[in-house]
């Protein structure tokens, strides 16, 4: 109710939103024990194997790790423009 | 049968000692025969809060040392039948003790009492670890922002490490007129991160500074409303079903001030 009366007024987002994001992402560097710049780099090590095999959508593209119940799961969404026509590696 | 709770959260300064002294009175105010023991060594003020510290004689840590019997530590709380607090050292270190006598210790007192609370220190090292050695279970004492949910997400994995049962959550200082303008994470946020059953929430009120400078547990007062919320949390704990939560957004402003007048103010509960 008081989110949609916000809405209505356009009032600026309830601080809230950042206490729970910023948590979020804490928890997890926490728990895997990993900086955000060594997340930084695997996201980009990441990357660039796929860039390998296919053509993506850097901009677009998101490597994150995301806090399930009782786990922690990588979750990557990485738009492929084209398949990269070559041969596999012998 | 008799029980240990260690009553813990990591961060310090988010109520751990309020909570247990409140909850300790509760329990007895509701039959129960209940020892609170201090663990922070060193660091003292579970005393204070209760308003025994000039009844100290001896401590927990003469107790484990035998320079006396467990029974001359214990001070009777005068005003409710069956509580009595054990101190802790105030010049000594958490070194003193090791979790295999606290764990001694608390067997003792299991045998004398129904409810054996233990107020943890702050962090995560020796007397974190003294704390938890003897009890049964943890209640999680944690407020609505960033810093003491972090610490108590870290706390629970600890807790789950030495093998105790799933731990219960206290959302202390919570503050509802922050909450309703979404500057505040409501009680659905943080039971969201931390994923532990929910076992109270007390709110954030003046009652608190006023009972802690009086050495009179908020608890005593049958017309607070942050006494009536640990109350409630009293009777969770003593196995009593489906105890309402406070509706406490009465608590301030004009609306609230007046349902309190009208005498039917802290009494009411939301299903």
């Amino acid at each position: 109710m008081t989110q949609l009366l916000n809405k209505i007024l356009n009032r600026k987002d309830a601080s809230k939103e950042d206490a729970k994001q910023r948590l979020k992402v804490l928890l997890i560097h926490d728990q895997v024990d990993l900086t955000p710049a060594q997340l930084d780099a695997m996201q980009e090590e990441i990357t660039a194997v796929i860039q390998k095999y296919v053509e993506i959508d850097r901009d677009n593209s998101v490597v994150r790790l995301e806090r399930g119940d009782d786990r922690i799961a990588l979750i990557s969404s990485v738009p492929v423009r084209r398949v990269i026509e070559r041969a596999l590696p012998a | 049968m008799s029980e240990c709770i260690v009553v813990t959260s990591g961060k310090g300064g988010v109520g751990k000692t309020t909570c247990s002294a409140n909850l300790g009175v509760a329990l007895a105010m509701q039959g129960a025969t209940v020892a609170v023991v201090d663990a922070d060594i060193g660091l003292r003020n579970l005393d204070v809060i209760l308003g025994l510290e000039n009844r100290i004689v001896y401590d927990l840590v003469h107790v484990i040392e035998g320079e006396c019997r467990l029974k001359q530590a214990l001070i009777r709380d005068k005003r409710v039948e069956g509580l009595y607090l054990l101190p802790a050292a105030q010049t000594r270190d958490k070194n003193a003790v090791t979790p295999q006598q606290m764990r001694e210790l608390v067997t003792k007192l299991k045998d004398e009492f129904d409810y054996v609370l233990v107020d943890c220190p702050a962090g995560i090292e020796q007397g974190f670890k003294n704390a938890v050695a003897g009890a049964d279970r943890a209640v999680i004492v944690t407020t609505p922002e960033v810093s003491a949910i972090r610490d108590a997400d870290r706390i629970i994995g600890m807790v789950e490490a030495a093998e105790l049962p799933e731990p219960n959550l206290i959302i202390n200082r919570y503050r509802s007129k922050m909450v309703s303008k979404g500057d505040m994470m409501n009680k659905e946020d943080i039971l969201e991160i931390l994923a532990i059953p929910l076992l109270g929430i007390v709110p954030d009120h003046e009652d608190i500074i006023i009972s802690a400078n009086r050495g009179v547990p908020a608890v005593f007062d049958e017309t607070s409303v942050v006494g009536e919320a640990f109350r409630r949390i009293g009777r969770r704990i003593n196995g009593e079903p489906n105890v309402p939560e406070l509706d406490f957004s009465e608590g301030n402003g004009i609306w609230g001030t007046m349902k309190r007048w009208m005498g039917f103010g802290t009494a009411q509960g939301v299903a």
